[in-house]
Protein backbone atom coordinates (compact mmCIF):
# COMPACT_ATOMS: atom_id res chain seq x y z
CA UNK A 1 0.00 0.00 0.00
CA UNK A 2 1.43 3.53 -0.82
CA UNK A 3 1.87 5.96 1.51
CA UNK A 4 -1.09 8.71 1.55
CA UNK A 5 0.19 12.27 0.95
CA UNK A 6 -1.93 13.11 3.74
CA UNK A 7 -3.02 11.25 6.71
CA UNK A 8 -4.57 12.91 9.69
CA UNK A 9 -4.86 10.68 13.28
CA UNK A 10 -7.10 11.24 16.06
CA UNK A 11 -7.11 14.81 14.66
CA UNK A 12 -8.77 17.21 18.13
CA UNK A 13 -8.98 20.57 18.24
CA UNK A 14 -10.47 23.40 20.68
CA UNK A 15 -10.55 27.25 21.23
CA UNK A 16 -9.83 27.86 24.66
CA UNK A 17 -12.81 25.78 25.98
CA UNK A 18 -14.71 24.81 23.09
CA UNK A 19 -13.84 21.83 21.65
CA UNK A 20 -14.26 21.94 17.82
CA UNK A 21 -12.82 18.66 16.87
CA UNK A 22 -13.11 15.68 17.96
CA UNK A 23 -11.08 12.86 16.75
CA UNK A 24 -11.06 13.03 13.29
CA UNK A 25 -9.32 10.19 11.01
CA UNK A 26 -8.89 10.87 7.29
CA UNK A 27 -5.91 10.63 4.69
CA UNK A 28 -5.72 12.00 1.31
CA UNK A 29 -4.12 9.86 -1.71
CA UNK A 30 -1.52 11.00 -3.99
CA UNK A 31 -3.73 12.80 -7.29
CA UNK A 32 -7.12 12.67 -5.19
CA UNK A 33 -9.52 15.37 -5.03
CA UNK A 34 -10.92 15.18 -1.68
CA UNK A 35 -13.78 17.37 -0.44
CA UNK A 36 -15.01 18.19 3.11
CA UNK A 37 -18.69 19.25 3.29
CA UNK A 38 -20.50 20.07 6.69
CA UNK A 39 -22.66 22.75 8.05
CA UNK A 40 -21.51 26.03 9.04
CA UNK A 41 -19.22 25.54 12.74
CA UNK A 42 -18.72 21.76 12.13
CA UNK A 43 -15.24 22.26 12.06
CA UNK A 44 -13.89 22.03 8.48
CA UNK A 45 -11.80 25.78 8.54
CA UNK A 46 -10.28 24.04 11.67
CA UNK A 47 -9.45 21.14 10.02
CA UNK A 48 -7.38 22.76 7.68
CA UNK A 49 -6.04 25.32 10.05
CA UNK A 50 -4.85 22.34 12.47
CA UNK A 51 -3.11 20.75 9.82
CA UNK A 52 -0.49 23.77 8.89
CA UNK A 53 -0.60 24.22 12.72
CA UNK A 54 -1.40 27.23 12.43
CA UNK A 55 -1.90 29.45 15.98
CA UNK A 56 -5.47 30.30 17.14
CA UNK A 57 -5.68 26.68 17.33
CA UNK A 58 -5.05 23.96 20.23
CA UNK A 59 -4.57 20.59 18.50
CA UNK A 60 -3.40 17.62 19.00
CA UNK A 61 -3.30 14.25 17.11
CA UNK A 62 -0.89 13.12 13.71
CA UNK A 63 -1.01 14.64 11.17
CA UNK A 64 1.70 12.95 8.37
CA UNK A 65 2.61 14.53 4.79
CA UNK A 66 3.78 11.55 2.53
CA UNK A 67 4.70 9.37 5.80
CA UNK A 68 6.26 11.95 7.77
CA UNK A 69 4.94 13.57 11.39
CA UNK A 70 4.78 17.07 10.72
CA UNK A 71 2.72 17.63 13.74
CA UNK A 72 4.73 19.61 15.96
CA UNK A 73 6.40 21.67 13.08
CA UNK A 74 5.88 25.25 12.61
CA UNK A 75 4.02 26.41 9.44
CA UNK A 76 6.69 27.14 7.49
CA UNK A 77 8.15 23.87 7.31
CA UNK A 78 5.34 22.20 6.76
CA UNK A 79 4.95 24.74 3.81
CA UNK A 80 8.16 23.55 2.95
CA UNK A 81 7.17 20.36 3.02
CA UNK A 82 5.01 20.62 -0.08
CA UNK A 83 1.30 21.97 1.32
CA UNK A 84 -0.22 25.01 0.58
CA UNK A 85 -2.91 26.43 2.15
CA UNK A 86 -5.55 29.08 0.36
CA UNK A 87 -7.51 30.65 3.50
CA UNK A 88 -10.67 31.32 4.09
CA UNK A 89 -11.66 34.97 2.62
CA UNK A 90 -8.82 35.60 -0.44
CA UNK A 91 -5.97 35.19 1.84
CA UNK A 92 -4.11 37.62 -0.23
CA UNK A 93 -1.82 40.56 0.75
CA UNK A 94 -4.07 43.73 -0.21
CA UNK A 95 -1.02 46.32 0.48
CA UNK A 96 1.04 43.91 -2.13
CA UNK A 97 0.96 44.24 -6.10
CA UNK A 98 -0.15 41.11 -7.77
CA UNK A 99 3.25 40.54 -8.80
CA UNK A 100 4.61 40.45 -5.16
CA UNK A 101 1.75 38.48 -4.01
CA UNK A 102 2.73 35.46 -6.73
CA UNK A 103 6.47 36.65 -5.57
CA UNK A 104 5.59 35.99 -2.04
CA UNK A 105 4.35 32.56 -2.86
CA UNK A 106 7.21 31.27 -3.95
CA UNK A 107 8.94 32.32 -1.07
CA UNK A 108 10.20 28.73 0.37
CA UNK A 109 11.88 28.07 -3.04
CA UNK A 110 15.19 29.24 -4.36
CA UNK A 111 15.24 28.69 -7.93
CA UNK A 112 14.65 31.81 -9.27
CA UNK A 113 14.40 31.15 -12.98
CA UNK A 114 11.62 28.82 -12.44
CA UNK A 115 9.44 30.98 -10.04
CA UNK A 116 9.88 33.35 -13.10
CA UNK A 117 8.31 30.63 -15.53
CA UNK A 118 5.61 30.02 -12.89
CA UNK A 119 4.20 33.40 -12.47
CA UNK A 120 3.95 33.76 -16.55
CA UNK A 121 2.25 29.94 -16.75
CA UNK A 122 -0.68 31.19 -14.10
CA UNK A 123 -0.62 34.59 -15.52
CA UNK A 124 -1.48 32.52 -18.78
CA UNK A 125 -4.03 30.97 -16.98
CA UNK A 126 -5.47 33.50 -15.44
CA UNK A 127 -5.19 36.45 -18.13
CA UNK A 128 -6.96 39.34 -15.74
CA UNK A 129 -4.01 39.35 -13.22
CA UNK A 130 -1.41 39.56 -15.96
CA UNK A 131 -3.41 43.02 -16.52
CA UNK A 132 -3.73 43.85 -12.90
CA UNK A 133 0.27 42.67 -12.24
CA UNK A 134 1.11 46.30 -10.91
CA UNK A 135 -2.02 46.82 -9.08
CA UNK A 136 -2.27 46.32 -5.20
CA UNK A 137 -4.08 43.37 -4.35
CA UNK A 138 -6.48 45.00 -2.27
CA UNK A 139 -7.60 46.82 -5.43
CA UNK A 140 -8.66 43.29 -7.49
CA UNK A 141 -12.33 42.00 -7.39
CA UNK A 142 -13.68 39.19 -5.09
CA UNK A 143 -12.89 36.70 -7.76
CA UNK A 144 -9.69 38.51 -9.28
CA UNK A 145 -8.58 38.07 -5.43
CA UNK A 146 -9.50 34.18 -5.21
CA UNK A 147 -7.93 33.73 -8.55
CA UNK A 148 -4.69 35.21 -7.37
CA UNK A 149 -5.05 33.67 -3.65
CA UNK A 150 -5.17 30.27 -5.44
CA UNK A 151 -2.24 31.01 -7.84
CA UNK A 152 -0.09 32.51 -4.74
CA UNK A 153 -0.38 29.27 -3.25
CA UNK A 154 0.83 27.66 -6.59
CA UNK A 155 3.84 29.67 -6.40
CA UNK A 156 5.12 27.18 -4.46
CA UNK A 157 4.66 24.01 -6.25
CA UNK A 158 2.80 22.21 -4.17
CA UNK A 159 1.88 18.49 -3.69
CA UNK A 160 -0.91 19.00 -1.35
CA UNK A 161 -3.57 21.98 -2.06
CA UNK A 162 -5.55 22.85 1.04
CA UNK A 163 -8.76 25.02 -0.22
CA UNK A 164 -10.84 26.52 2.29
CA UNK A 165 -14.32 27.68 0.84
CA UNK A 166 -12.80 28.99 -2.85
CA UNK A 167 -16.52 29.92 -3.67
CA UNK A 168 -17.68 32.28 -0.80
CA UNK A 169 -18.37 35.54 -1.96
CA UNK A 170 -17.90 34.98 -5.67
CA UNK A 171 -20.89 34.76 -8.41
CA UNK A 172 -22.00 31.83 -10.02
CA UNK A 173 -20.09 31.78 -13.45
CA UNK A 174 -17.01 32.80 -11.62
CA UNK A 175 -16.91 29.77 -9.42
CA UNK A 176 -17.98 27.68 -11.84
CA UNK A 177 -14.74 28.75 -13.67
CA UNK A 178 -12.58 28.32 -10.57
CA UNK A 179 -13.61 24.70 -10.02
CA UNK A 180 -12.62 24.01 -13.79
CA UNK A 181 -9.18 25.17 -13.19
CA UNK A 182 -9.06 22.77 -10.06
CA UNK A 183 -9.88 20.21 -12.21
CA UNK A 184 -7.67 21.13 -14.79
CA UNK A 185 -4.60 21.37 -11.99
CA UNK A 186 -5.48 18.18 -11.09
CA UNK A 187 -5.71 16.30 -13.97
CA UNK A 188 -2.91 17.93 -15.76
CA UNK A 189 -0.55 19.26 -13.20
CA UNK A 190 -1.22 16.48 -10.76
CA UNK A 191 -1.98 18.21 -7.94
CA UNK A 192 -3.39 16.74 -5.21
CA UNK A 193 -6.05 18.81 -3.13
CA UNK A 194 -8.36 19.02 -0.32
CA UNK A 195 -11.02 21.10 -0.50
CA UNK A 196 -13.45 22.58 2.29
CA UNK A 197 -16.57 23.62 0.05
CA UNK A 198 -20.28 24.22 1.10
CA UNK A 199 -21.65 24.43 -2.33
CA UNK A 200 -21.52 20.38 -2.29
CA UNK A 201 -22.67 20.27 -6.01
CA UNK A 202 -19.45 21.69 -7.70
CA UNK A 203 -17.73 20.41 -4.82
CA UNK A 204 -18.77 16.47 -5.64
CA UNK A 205 -18.61 16.92 -9.52
CA UNK A 206 -14.57 17.56 -9.60
CA UNK A 207 -13.70 15.46 -6.21
CA UNK A 208 -12.82 11.80 -6.08
CA UNK A 209 -14.10 11.41 -2.47
CA UNK A 210 -15.49 12.78 0.61
CA UNK A 211 -16.08 13.21 3.97
CA UNK A 212 -19.10 14.47 5.60
CA UNK A 213 -18.15 16.57 9.13
CA UNK A 214 -20.76 17.18 11.66
CA UNK A 215 -20.02 18.89 15.01
CA UNK A 216 -16.38 17.82 15.01
CA UNK A 217 -17.01 13.91 13.67
CA UNK A 218 -16.80 11.93 10.76
CA UNK A 219 -20.58 11.40 9.90
CA UNK A 220 -20.44 10.00 6.62
CA UNK A 221 -17.13 9.12 4.12
CA UNK A 222 -17.49 7.34 0.80
CA UNK A 223 -16.67 8.10 -2.74
CA UNK A 224 -18.25 11.15 -4.27
CA UNK A 225 -20.67 9.16 -6.66
CA UNK A 226 -22.15 7.11 -3.53
CA UNK A 227 -22.60 10.66 -1.71
CA UNK A 228 -24.07 12.84 -4.00
CA UNK A 229 -26.75 10.25 -4.18
CA UNK A 230 -26.70 9.53 -0.76
CA UNK A 231 -30.41 11.06 0.43
CA UNK A 232 -28.81 12.58 3.90
CA UNK A 233 -26.08 14.05 2.13
CA UNK A 234 -28.92 15.23 -1.02
CA UNK A 235 -31.46 16.71 2.02
CA UNK A 236 -28.78 18.71 4.24
CA UNK A 237 -26.09 20.02 1.11
CA UNK A 238 -28.17 19.32 -2.02
CA UNK A 239 -31.31 20.68 -1.57
CA UNK A 240 -32.98 17.80 -3.02
CA UNK B 1 19.98 86.82 3.77
CA UNK B 2 23.15 85.15 6.08
CA UNK B 3 20.67 84.77 8.86
CA UNK B 4 18.28 82.83 6.87
CA UNK B 5 20.63 80.77 5.43
CA UNK B 6 22.51 79.86 8.82
CA UNK B 7 19.10 79.54 10.29
CA UNK B 8 18.42 77.17 7.23
CA UNK B 9 21.78 75.45 8.06
CA UNK B 10 21.16 74.73 11.60
CA UNK B 11 17.20 73.57 10.74
CA UNK B 12 19.35 71.14 8.20
CA UNK B 13 21.56 69.80 11.26
CA UNK B 14 18.12 68.87 13.83
CA UNK B 15 16.55 67.85 10.92
CA UNK B 16 19.45 65.44 10.18
CA UNK B 17 18.91 64.07 14.16
CA UNK B 18 14.75 63.86 13.74
CA UNK B 19 15.24 61.90 9.97
CA UNK B 20 17.81 59.40 11.56
CA UNK B 21 15.47 58.44 14.44
CA UNK B 22 11.72 58.51 12.47
CA UNK B 23 13.49 56.15 9.77
CA UNK B 24 14.28 53.86 12.67
CA UNK B 25 10.75 54.19 13.57
CA UNK B 26 9.49 54.11 9.97
CA UNK B 27 11.44 50.18 9.63
CA UNK B 28 9.68 49.16 12.85
CA UNK B 29 6.41 50.31 11.43
CA UNK B 30 7.28 48.68 8.07
CA UNK B 31 8.32 45.37 10.21
CA UNK B 32 5.18 44.89 12.60
CA UNK B 33 3.10 47.53 11.80
CA UNK B 34 3.68 49.16 14.92
CA UNK B 35 4.90 52.39 16.70
CA UNK B 36 7.69 51.88 18.75
CA UNK B 37 7.59 55.10 21.73
CA UNK B 38 10.93 53.72 23.41
CA UNK B 39 12.66 53.95 19.85
CA UNK B 40 14.78 57.00 21.21
CA UNK B 41 15.25 55.76 24.82
CA UNK B 42 17.05 52.75 22.51
CA UNK B 43 19.29 55.16 20.61
CA UNK B 44 20.28 56.67 23.97
CA UNK B 45 21.18 53.22 25.69
CA UNK B 46 23.23 52.55 22.85
CA UNK B 47 24.76 55.99 22.57
CA UNK B 48 26.06 55.81 26.01
CA UNK B 49 27.26 52.69 25.17
CA UNK B 50 29.51 53.80 22.23
CA UNK B 51 30.28 56.27 24.53
CA UNK B 52 31.73 53.61 26.86
CA UNK B 53 34.04 51.91 24.14
CA UNK B 54 35.65 54.78 22.80
CA UNK B 55 36.32 56.19 26.70
CA UNK B 56 39.46 56.20 28.32
CA UNK B 57 39.09 53.77 31.87
CA UNK B 58 40.20 56.71 34.21
CA UNK B 59 37.16 59.22 32.50
CA UNK B 60 34.91 58.45 35.20
CA UNK B 61 32.08 57.19 33.00
CA UNK B 62 30.64 53.83 34.62
CA UNK B 63 31.41 51.08 32.83
CA UNK B 64 34.23 51.76 31.04
CA UNK B 65 36.98 49.90 33.71
CA UNK B 66 35.06 46.81 33.34
CA UNK B 67 34.25 46.67 29.62
CA UNK B 68 37.56 48.55 28.51
CA UNK B 69 39.23 45.70 30.01
CA UNK B 70 37.41 43.30 27.85
CA UNK B 71 37.91 44.87 24.73
CA UNK B 72 41.41 44.49 23.05
CA UNK B 73 42.69 47.82 21.92
CA UNK B 74 40.48 49.92 24.38
CA UNK B 75 39.69 52.61 23.98
CA UNK B 76 38.28 52.55 20.84
CA UNK B 77 38.39 55.23 17.83
CA UNK B 78 35.39 56.67 17.28
CA UNK B 79 34.32 54.93 13.97
CA UNK B 80 35.00 51.44 15.58
CA UNK B 81 33.32 52.34 18.77
CA UNK B 82 29.71 53.50 16.97
CA UNK B 83 30.14 50.27 14.78
CA UNK B 84 29.94 48.61 18.39
CA UNK B 85 27.27 50.32 19.56
CA UNK B 86 25.47 49.69 16.38
CA UNK B 87 26.11 46.20 16.96
CA UNK B 88 24.44 46.29 20.39
CA UNK B 89 21.85 48.36 19.12
CA UNK B 90 20.70 45.53 16.44
CA UNK B 91 21.19 42.85 19.70
CA UNK B 92 18.99 45.05 21.98
CA UNK B 93 16.39 44.95 19.38
CA UNK B 94 15.92 42.05 18.46
CA UNK B 95 16.12 40.96 22.38
CA UNK B 96 13.45 43.35 23.06
CA UNK B 97 11.32 41.60 19.92
CA UNK B 98 12.42 37.72 21.66
CA UNK B 99 11.88 38.79 25.51
CA UNK B 100 8.70 41.65 25.50
CA UNK B 101 6.86 41.32 21.93
CA UNK B 102 6.48 38.18 21.26
CA UNK B 103 5.01 36.50 24.52
CA UNK B 104 2.64 38.91 23.88
CA UNK B 105 1.09 37.23 20.82
CA UNK B 106 0.32 38.19 17.57
CA UNK B 107 -3.35 39.73 18.26
CA UNK B 108 -2.86 43.01 20.68
CA UNK B 109 -0.61 45.60 19.40
CA UNK B 110 -1.98 47.67 21.69
CA UNK B 111 -0.01 45.68 24.55
CA UNK B 112 2.84 45.95 22.35
CA UNK B 113 2.86 49.95 22.17
CA UNK B 114 2.23 49.82 25.33
CA UNK B 115 4.88 48.07 26.40
CA UNK B 116 7.30 49.94 24.01
CA UNK B 117 5.92 53.34 26.21
CA UNK B 118 6.95 51.14 29.68
CA UNK B 119 9.92 50.23 28.21
CA UNK B 120 11.19 54.02 27.36
CA UNK B 121 10.61 54.92 31.35
CA UNK B 122 12.39 51.54 32.16
CA UNK B 123 15.51 52.71 29.77
CA UNK B 124 15.47 56.29 30.27
CA UNK B 125 15.85 55.37 34.50
CA UNK B 126 18.12 52.76 33.42
CA UNK B 127 20.54 55.39 31.93
CA UNK B 128 19.94 57.70 34.86
CA UNK B 129 20.73 55.25 37.56
CA UNK B 130 23.91 53.68 35.70
CA UNK B 131 25.44 57.10 34.00
CA UNK B 132 23.80 59.92 35.86
CA UNK B 133 21.64 63.08 34.64
CA UNK B 134 24.90 64.81 33.60
CA UNK B 135 25.69 65.64 29.80
CA UNK B 136 28.27 64.17 28.22
CA UNK B 137 29.96 65.35 25.11
CA UNK B 138 30.88 63.00 22.26
CA UNK B 139 34.26 63.23 20.23
CA UNK B 140 32.31 63.81 17.03
CA UNK B 141 33.39 61.17 13.76
CA UNK B 142 33.43 64.59 11.41
CA UNK B 143 36.20 67.34 11.93
CA UNK B 144 34.03 69.68 13.90
CA UNK B 145 36.90 72.33 15.12
CA UNK B 146 36.28 76.32 15.01
CA UNK B 147 37.17 75.96 11.34
CA UNK B 148 35.70 72.74 10.27
CA UNK B 149 32.80 74.67 7.85
CA UNK B 150 31.81 75.75 4.65
CA UNK B 151 31.18 79.69 4.21
CA UNK B 152 28.23 79.95 2.53
CA UNK B 153 26.66 83.49 1.72
CA UNK B 154 28.51 84.00 5.25
CA UNK B 155 26.70 81.56 6.83
CA UNK B 156 28.93 78.59 8.55
CA UNK B 157 27.75 75.24 7.10
CA UNK B 158 29.42 72.76 9.03
CA UNK B 159 31.35 69.79 8.10
CA UNK B 160 29.28 67.69 10.97
CA UNK B 161 25.52 68.74 9.14
CA UNK B 162 26.81 67.30 5.79
CA UNK B 163 28.49 64.11 7.42
CA UNK B 164 25.46 63.38 9.14
CA UNK B 165 23.31 63.90 5.89
CA UNK B 166 25.81 61.85 3.89
CA UNK B 167 25.60 58.90 6.67
CA UNK B 168 21.89 59.46 6.40
CA UNK B 169 21.25 58.78 2.73
CA UNK B 170 23.37 56.04 2.64
CA UNK B 171 21.46 54.30 5.58
CA UNK B 172 18.08 55.26 3.27
CA UNK B 173 18.91 54.07 -0.28
CA UNK B 174 20.34 50.68 1.53
CA UNK B 175 16.90 50.74 3.88
CA UNK B 176 15.03 51.34 0.05
CA UNK B 177 16.90 48.57 -1.04
CA UNK B 178 16.26 45.90 1.19
CA UNK B 179 12.40 46.81 1.25
CA UNK B 180 11.17 47.06 -2.28
CA UNK B 181 14.29 44.50 -3.96
CA UNK B 182 15.15 41.63 -1.57
CA UNK B 183 13.22 38.89 -0.65
CA UNK B 184 13.43 40.27 3.10
CA UNK B 185 11.66 43.00 2.43
CA UNK B 186 8.69 41.10 0.36
CA UNK B 187 8.83 39.26 3.57
CA UNK B 188 8.42 42.57 6.03
CA UNK B 189 5.93 44.05 3.56
CA UNK B 190 4.05 40.76 3.69
CA UNK B 191 3.70 40.19 7.30
CA UNK B 192 2.55 43.66 7.96
CA UNK B 193 -0.13 43.01 4.99
CA UNK B 194 -1.11 39.84 6.62
CA UNK B 195 0.40 38.16 9.24
CA UNK B 196 -1.78 34.73 8.83
CA UNK B 197 -1.18 34.37 4.70
CA UNK B 198 2.67 35.28 5.21
CA UNK B 199 3.14 32.34 8.10
CA UNK B 200 0.91 30.36 5.42
CA UNK B 201 3.37 30.84 2.66
CA UNK B 202 6.52 29.89 4.54
CA UNK B 203 7.94 33.49 5.71
CA UNK B 204 9.54 32.87 8.90
CA UNK B 205 7.47 35.72 10.76
CA UNK B 206 9.11 35.59 13.83
CA UNK B 207 12.76 36.19 12.37
CA UNK B 208 11.63 38.84 10.35
CA UNK B 209 10.50 40.28 13.18
CA UNK B 210 13.64 39.90 15.08
CA UNK B 211 15.80 41.44 11.93
CA UNK B 212 13.03 44.21 11.92
CA UNK B 213 13.46 45.29 15.45
CA UNK B 214 17.58 44.70 15.33
CA UNK B 215 17.98 46.71 12.01
CA UNK B 216 15.90 49.73 13.60
CA UNK B 217 17.25 50.26 16.84
CA UNK B 218 20.64 49.48 14.88
CA UNK B 219 19.56 52.71 12.92
CA UNK B 220 18.83 54.53 16.02
CA UNK B 221 21.97 53.60 17.81
CA UNK B 222 23.47 55.06 14.69
CA UNK B 223 21.68 58.31 14.98
CA UNK B 224 22.61 58.65 18.57
CA UNK B 225 26.52 58.32 17.94
CA UNK B 226 26.39 60.47 15.30
CA UNK B 227 24.37 63.69 17.37
CA UNK B 228 26.59 62.75 20.02
CA UNK B 229 29.13 64.73 18.45
CA UNK B 230 27.43 67.95 18.59
CA UNK B 231 25.21 68.16 20.86
CA UNK B 232 25.13 67.47 24.74
CA UNK B 233 23.73 63.48 25.35
CA UNK B 234 21.64 63.44 28.63
CA UNK B 235 19.08 61.25 29.65
CA UNK B 236 16.45 63.38 28.69
CA UNK B 237 17.94 64.61 25.22
CA UNK B 238 15.85 61.71 23.29
CA UNK B 239 12.14 62.60 24.85
CA UNK B 240 12.57 65.43 22.93
CA UNK B 241 13.47 63.74 20.14
CA UNK B 242 11.17 61.62 19.89
CA UNK B 243 8.23 63.84 19.98
CA UNK B 244 10.09 65.96 16.92
CA UNK B 245 10.92 62.24 14.89
CA UNK B 246 7.44 61.29 15.35
CA UNK B 247 6.07 64.44 13.88
CA UNK B 248 8.44 63.86 11.25
CA UNK B 249 6.99 60.31 10.65
CA UNK B 250 4.03 61.12 10.33
CA UNK B 251 4.44 64.45 7.68
CA UNK B 252 6.51 61.73 5.67
CA UNK B 253 4.15 59.16 6.31
CA UNK B 254 4.24 56.33 8.30
CA UNK B 255 5.32 53.19 5.90
CA UNK B 256 7.82 55.37 3.97
CA UNK B 257 11.71 56.01 4.34
CA UNK B 258 12.09 58.24 1.91
CA UNK B 259 8.99 60.72 3.29
CA UNK B 260 11.06 60.37 7.43
CA UNK B 261 13.39 62.28 5.39
CA UNK B 262 11.73 64.88 4.13
CA UNK B 263 9.38 64.94 7.35
CA UNK B 264 12.73 65.39 9.45
CA UNK B 265 13.81 68.28 7.20
CA UNK B 266 10.52 69.87 7.31
CA UNK B 267 10.43 69.52 10.91
CA UNK B 268 14.14 70.99 11.85
CA UNK B 269 13.22 73.92 9.55
CA UNK B 270 10.00 74.74 10.35
CA UNK B 271 11.77 74.94 14.43
CA UNK B 272 14.75 76.89 13.32
CA UNK B 273 13.03 79.05 10.75
CA UNK B 274 9.73 79.96 12.07
CA UNK B 275 10.31 81.04 15.62
CA UNK B 276 12.76 83.91 14.57
CA UNK B 277 10.66 85.20 11.66
CA UNK B 278 7.15 84.82 13.08
CA UNK B 279 8.26 85.55 16.92
CA UNK B 280 7.32 82.41 18.74
CA UNK B 281 8.76 82.36 22.00
CA UNK B 282 11.88 79.67 22.19
CA UNK B 283 9.56 77.99 24.96
CA UNK B 284 7.07 77.15 22.25
CA UNK B 285 9.64 75.45 19.84
CA UNK B 286 7.83 72.41 19.82
CA UNK B 287 4.98 74.30 18.28
CA UNK B 288 6.15 74.76 14.52
CA UNK B 289 6.43 71.12 13.74
CA UNK B 290 3.23 70.03 15.22
CA UNK B 291 1.23 72.72 12.78
CA UNK B 292 3.46 71.78 10.53
CA UNK B 293 2.24 68.08 10.76
CA UNK B 294 -1.46 68.96 11.22
CA UNK B 295 -1.70 70.67 8.23
CA UNK B 296 -0.13 67.60 6.43
CA UNK B 297 -2.35 65.34 7.86
CA UNK B 298 -5.04 67.40 6.84
CA UNK B 299 -4.70 67.33 3.45
CA UNK B 300 -2.78 63.92 3.10
CA UNK B 301 -4.03 61.96 5.95
CA UNK B 302 -1.05 59.39 5.20
CA UNK B 303 1.02 61.40 5.21
CA UNK B 304 3.11 63.25 2.12
CA UNK B 305 4.79 59.91 1.19
CA UNK B 306 2.91 57.13 2.97
CA UNK B 307 1.03 54.51 0.93
CA UNK B 308 -2.97 54.96 0.45
CA UNK B 309 -4.32 51.91 1.80
CA UNK B 310 -7.00 50.66 -1.65
CA UNK B 311 -9.24 48.10 -0.81
CA UNK B 312 -12.39 46.93 -2.78
CA UNK B 313 -15.00 45.63 -0.92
Amino acid sequence: MTTPTLRVSNLEASYGQIDVLRGLNFEVGEGEVVVVLGANGSGKTTTLRSICNMPIVDSSGTIEVDGVDVSNADTGSIVARGLAHVPQGRGTFPELSTYDNLMIGAYVRKDRKAIEEDITRWFDMFPVLKERRNQTAGSLSGGEQQMLAVSRALMSRPKLLLLDEPSLGLAPIIIENLFDTFSRLNSEEGVTMLIVEQNANLALNIADRGYVLEAGEIALAGDAEKLKNDPAVQEAYLGA
Amino acid sequence: MELFVQRCFDGMFNGAIYASLAVALVMIFRATGLLNFAQGEMAMMCGYIALVFLSSSDSGIAGTQSIGSLLPGHPWPTWLAITGAVLVGFALGALVEELLMRPLGDGSPLAQVNVTIGLLVLLNGLVLQIWGPFGRSFPSPFPSGMNDHFLIAGARLRYTTLGVWAVLLVVIVALGVLLRYTKTGLAFRAITSNRDSAELVGVRVRRSLMLGWGIAAGIGALAASLVGGAIVLEPLTMMKMLIYALAAATIGGLDSPRGAIFGGLIVGLSQSLVPGYLGVPSELSLLPPLVAMVLVLLFRPHGLFGTVPVERV
